[in-house]
């Protein structure tokens, strides 16, 4: 029982991470269609970046800060240097062009950073242990962090003017723009969010699972699962999406075998497209006449 | 309020418009008429910055808009009202209107005045405030696109067939209140419609459009003998 | 491209493979290898993202799947070389079909991920696996042997594949060129027109699915008989990527632009390999990575066709300055001849029902477009559906043409019930439609257009591809019987322009010549007048005639009121979803309700001589007299 309250605790804080990583797919995907491949790498930077911040002396607060800030610009570059530039975006198209941008982040991360993976200092608490399971501070953190995160981009999206914005280009981008909405700006602005949320997600992960310059492969994918498992354009569901596929694969790693893990995502990914494409766990939204 | 003139658009291989002349005076509602074909919403997309003219001018209360984005057109004074009555679906209906004044978002006191005036309009959507758009009838969903263009206090509307799909009765609703805002609120009004008669009651003028040019216009009992008139209308082409 | 100059290419290519050992030091042929063995895989991903329009981000799955096959193959059970090599590239394409029935029904992107998963559900796969050797993976396997000879330095092995790789280019390429390339080619630029024209989308894709991870299979063999080891690693993401750049490099669907990608990203890799170190001297592992990455986005960003396509445009563009002017085009029918065309021996006589719509339906969430439309059509006539904006025309069109599914009622060809199936049913059933929003293929020519057209006439496949000479005489009669069509409907003088140039008139009849190659016995005409002149639209009229003089069976939505009440035989009105007259022109003519519909009276309303609407006389007096 102990055994499967920690696997249960493990795989909710990694699934946190994944809920995180998910959202900033959703994000996107929701506003102009693109498929943000970069996504993980946003998660890997930001851990690297505080890493490095921190070893030079600065305290930690500030460096998981600057970690997440400089992911964020880049999003933001990378949104109006490569994406919007591009007249006839397919999703297909984006995903070959983010695809590119991710194999020259991760060598770039490589070049600078080395092979070796590093974590950043934990952030400040006590390891306890509750009815037998061994419970990590860090993985609270997580996921409270993260849930707190949730909460807020869900009230962002379901709350403020701007909010609802975003989600009206995506529904229906002609009338928006016929109400003054941007719609170029919009994709820019989704960008930025899912810069944040993916720094966030790498500065909680790095002291628990390590910011290695190819950590982001196995995480931004992962994380694509997990928004698939949403609906890919609904926050809610990408949240609830990571947090299910967190507990799936520490399952299966913990009783079947812990060299499965990697394939776990990839299994389920390929049973929800052909089950279910548009997504198991999405809510039902307003039928369009 | 909204001078187009020669204006010539299309897409990609196919030319549409050919040098359009029209204008819309403040208070008035002009119409403009002819078949499938003619060139009406692509008329109405031209001066609304979604498709870029190829040659004339889009003048909106005097200034210049043309070539310019719709985004810049919207907040210059011109609401579009599309065809197919695009709401944002999964928003309820205050939402949708609480959108359109995006343009004058920071003007909280003059928005909800605006916002009170469009459903004095259409009382119906008082009641429907707080469900998702996508459920409402299509004359209620016409009436949510309407008033969402009016909340950014436009000085010229223009409609690209809101009688399509809908009952009698809702349309005459849907134009009445068109008739009160061309008298009470001064806006200048471009109806396009395909449902002539019932564009005929409320014009102050029409204009007939064949092939991508005005082929006529004049008041409505003026053009109501005139035999060019229904050949263009209901088909077979503009006869010389 | 002419046969002439193709085999020119051949030639030289052969010419460069056999050369190449010979003029270039040991290091350089040693990267013409792996150019070799990589620019296979890649081949067949250019095929599948050129032709089939679907990305495969796990083309190194099956690459690990024919190479570790092969490996136990050689190595554990002791068989020969070329039966393992067999045995791999079967596995490899049984693994895509497998992969490929459930996967390819998903829109693009969605295969594309779900093939990255591919790959690293392989990578697990091995490495968790004691009997594929785990993390070691497969080794101790021995270069080929033939005769007596080992070929294990770089020049021979280079010299023993560059056969295996000049074969694997000219299948690519007469795929391509052939029938199965040119359907595909068709559903790129528009699926649904090639849907209508009979090509089973789904099944075509399937099939360069299965080709193309065949060739990532071969790829595998030869990479484990090079370099003696295979282990996970051979399915690592990095490796899909890497042929994936070599695709777009060269050229999506470039059978030669593969062959240069793979070539220029070999030495890309050699060279970064090479200057990076030297640049950052703490620089270790995959760093090349970089160049990759960096070279991916650049060409997809700044030349999206590759390679090939700026080799395609220079040429283009020093044809056209040689070129002589087109000349002027024309109408080449000759405007008085009535006599029948394209009647067909086994066409069901005048008269027989051809099409039998019942009861049709059609919901779109709350709003019914369609409630309850039933008529019929028979052979030999041409027959209208007109009704105003709004009436439900197009639902019913789409339906009847398989191009959507009815919420409720049936659809009968010949008696064979084709509703809520896919359209190439229909057109397997010789009825085909056009396009309101033309459906043009735009990459390639008119001649191009109306071959596709024949894709049902024809039966090469795959496998024919590789042996031209049956193709190649079934390709001469298709060229015939395109040939004949352009004549007949007057576009014979503009054949070997890109389609996408012509005027919109003239692409209005490239559809219709395309519609007609496919030999129907019912033609469904979508808005066909619209966007043409008085003159255009009188020759149209000709044609139609013509063609029901011949015994088929045309359909014809329209807004054209007045086209349609001179031209069909029976008209049907529709309004608000309901059948609201049908009968001859005359008949409808005067219909008060037809009346009423189009002029958008309230229902309290009558249609009245006397009334005291002028618009509402005006009109009617116009529907009289007219």
């Amino acid at each position: 029982m102990t055994d499967l309250g920690q696997l249960l605790l493990a795989g909710l804080s990694v699934g946190g991470v994944y809920a995180l990583v998910a959202m900033g797919f959703a994000a996107i995907y929701a506003v102009s269609g693109v498929l943000n491949l970069t996504q993980g790498e946003f998660a890997a930077l930001a851990g690297l970046v505080a890493i490095s911040a921190s070893g030079n002396g600065f305290p930690l607060p500030l460096a998981a800060l600057l970690g997440i800030v400089t992911v964020v610009v880049l999003a933001l570059a990378i949104q109006r240097l490569i994406i919007a530039p591009v007249r006839r975006m397919t999703t297909l198209l984006s995903i070959i062009l983010t695809l590119g941008v991710s194999t020259a982040l991760k060598a770039t991360m490589l070049l600078i950073w080395g092979p070796e993976g590093r974590g950043l200092d934990p952030l400040p608490g006590n390891d306890f242990t509750a009815a037998g399971v061994a419970v990590r501070s860090q993985y609270l953190w997580i996921l409270g962090v993260s849930v707190v995160v949730a909460v807020a981009v869900s009230w962002f999206y379901e709350r403020t003017l701007a909010g609802k914005a975003l989600r009206a280009c995506a529904e229906q981008p002609v009338a928006a723009r016929l109400a003054g909405i941007s719609v170029a700006r919009a994709s820019l602005v989704s960008f930025g969010i899912a810069g944040l949320l993916g720094g966030i997600a790498g500065v909680l992960a790095s002291p628990v699972y390590f910011s290695a310059w190819d950590s982001g492969l196995a995480l931004g994918l992962k994380g694509f699962v997990a928004a698939t498992l949403g609906g890919l354009t609904s926050i809610r569901g990408a949240f609830m999406g990571g947090l299910v596929l967190g507990v799936v694969e520490s399952l299966v790693a913990g009783y079947i075998d812990t060299g499965l893990r990697d394939a776990v995502a990839f299994v389920v990914l390929i049973v929800v497209l052909v089950a279910r494409p548009d997504g198991v766990l999405r809510r039902q939204v307003a039928a369009r006449v | 309020m909204l001078d187009v003139a020669g204006l010539s658009a299309g897409y990609d291989t196919l030319p549409v418009l050919h040098g359009i002349d029209l204008g819309v005076a403040a208070g008035e509602l002009v119409a403009v008429i002819g078949a499938n074909g003619a060139g009406k919403t692509t008329l109405l997309r031209a001066a609304s910055g979604l498709i870029r003219p190829t040659a004339g001018t889009v003048r909106v209360d005097g200034r210049d808009v043309t070539g310019q984005p719709a985004e810049r057109i919207a907040a210059a004074g011109l609401a579009h009202v599309p065809e197919n009555r695009l709401v944002f679906p999964s928003l309820t209906v205050a939402d949708n209107l609480a959108l359109g004044g995006w343009t004058r978002r920071s003007a909280r006191a003059g928005l909800a005045a605006t916002r009170a005036s469009v459903l004095d309009l259409f009382p119906r959507l008082t009641s429907r405030l707080g469900q998702a758009a996508g459920t409402l009838s299509g004359g209620e969903q016409q009436m949510v696109v309407i008033g969402r263009g009016l909340m950014a206090g436009p000085k010229v509307l223009v409609l690209d067939e809101p009688s399509v799909g809908l009952a009698p009765r809702l349309v005459g609703e849907i134009f009445a209140a068109l008739g009160r805002l061309r008298t009470e609120q001064g806006l200048g009004i471009l109806l396009v419609e395909q449902n002539a008669r019932a564009a005929f009651r409320v014009a102050d003028r029409v204009a007939v459009m064949d092939r991508g040019r005005v082929v006529t216009t004049g008041t409505p009992a003026e053009l109501a003998l005139d035999d060019r008139v229904q050949h263009a209308y209901l088909g077979g082409g503009y006869q010389a | 491209m002419a046969r002439g100059r193709e085999w020119i290419g051949f030639a030289v290519f052969a010419v460069l493979l056999t050369a190449f050992p010979l003029v270039a030091p040991e290091s350089i042929v040693d990267i013409g290898v792996y150019a070799l063995i990589y620019g296979i895989a890649a081949l067949g991903l250019s095929l599948l993202m050129g032709l089939a329009g679907q990305v495969n981000l796990g083309q190194a799955a099956f690459f690990a799947i024919g190479a570790y096959t092969q490996g136990m193959l050689v190595t554990r059970y002791g068989v020969a070389l070329p039966v393992a090599a067999v045995v791999a590239v079967a596995f490899a394409m049984l693994a895509a079909l497998l992969v490929g029935l459930p996967l390819l029904r998903l829109r693009g992107h969605y295969l594309a991920l779900a093939t990255l998963g591919l790959g690293i559900i392989v990578t697990v796969a091995a490495t968790e696996s004691d009997y594929l050797g785990a993390t070691s993976g497969i080794y101790g396997i021995a270069k080929p042997e033939f005769g007596g000879r080992r070929y294990d330095s770089a020049a021979e092995f280079f010299w023993l594949l560059a056969p295996v790789m000049f074969l694997a280019v000219l299948f690519a390429r007469n795929v391509v060129a052939g029938r199965i390339g040119r359907a595909l080619g068709a559903i790129n630029d528009s699926e649904v027109a090639a849907e209508c024209l009979g090509a089973d989308t789904f099944r075509l894709r399937l099939q360069v699915f299965v080709l193309s991870a065949g060739y990532g299979g071969l790829a595998g063999v030869a990479y484990v008989h090079w370099i003696g080891v295979v282990n996970p690693n051979a399915a690592n993401f990095p490796l899909s990527v890497e042929f994936l750049l070599m695709a777009v490099l060269g050229g999506l669907g470039s059978v030669w632009g593969a062959v240069i990608g793979a070539v220029a990203v070999e030495f890309l890799d050699e060279g970064l390999r090479d200057v990076i170190p030297r640049l950052i001297p703490h620089a270790s592992g995959e760093v090349q990575l970089i160049g990759f990455g960096v070279a991916l986005t650049a060409v997809v960003l700044f030349v999206p066709g590759g390679l090939y396509d700026l080799w395609r445009r220079a040429v283009t563009r020093l044809r056209r300055r040689s070129a002589t002017p087109a000349a002027p085009s024309g109408s080449t029918v000759d405007t008085t001849d009535e006599t029948p065309v394209l009647s067909r021996p086994d066409r069901p006589a005048p008269g027989t029902t051809l099409l039998s719509v019942e009861g049709l339906v059609r919901h779109f969430g709350g709003v019914t477009a369609l409630d309850g439309v039933s008529f019929d059509v028979r052979a030999g006539e041409i027959f209208g559906l007109i009704g105003p904006n709004g009436a439900g025309k197009t639902t019913c069109f789409n339906i009847v043409s398989g191009v959507l599914a009815p919420s409720g009622g049936s659809v009968r060809l010949r008696g064979t019930r084709i509703d809520g199936r896919k359209p190439h049913v229909s057109a397997r059933a010789r009825a085909t439609r056009t396009f309101q929003n033309l459906q043009i293929f735009g990459s390639t020519t008119v001649r191009g257009n109306v071959a596709v057209g024949r894709h049902l006439r024809g039966r090469a496949g795959l496998l024919r591809a590789a042996l031209v000479l049956p193709a190649r005489a079934e390709e001469r009669a298709i060229a015939r019987s395109v040939d004949e069509i352009l004549a007949l409907v007057g576009i014979a003088d503009a054949a070997d322009r890109p389609a996408a140039d012509l005027s919109f008139g003239r692409q209005r009849l490239v559809e219709i010549a395309r519609a007609l190659a496919l030999e129907p016995d019912l033609l469904l005409l979508d808005e066909p007048m619209a966007g043409l002149s008085g003159g255009e639209r009188a020759d149209l009229a000709r044609l139609l005639r013509r063609l029901r003089a011949g015994g088929m069976a045309i359909v014809l939505v329209e807004h054209d009121v007045e086209a349609v009440l001179a031209l069909a035989d029976r008209v049907a009105v529709l309004d608000d979803g309901v059948l609201i007259a049908l009968g001859r022109p005359d008949e409808v003519r005067h219909d008060p309700a037809v009346v009423a519909a189009y002029l958008g009276l309230d229902e309290d309303d009558e249609v009245d001589e006397t009334a005291d609407d002028p618009v509402v006389r005006a009109a009617v007096r116009e529907l009289d007299g007219g």
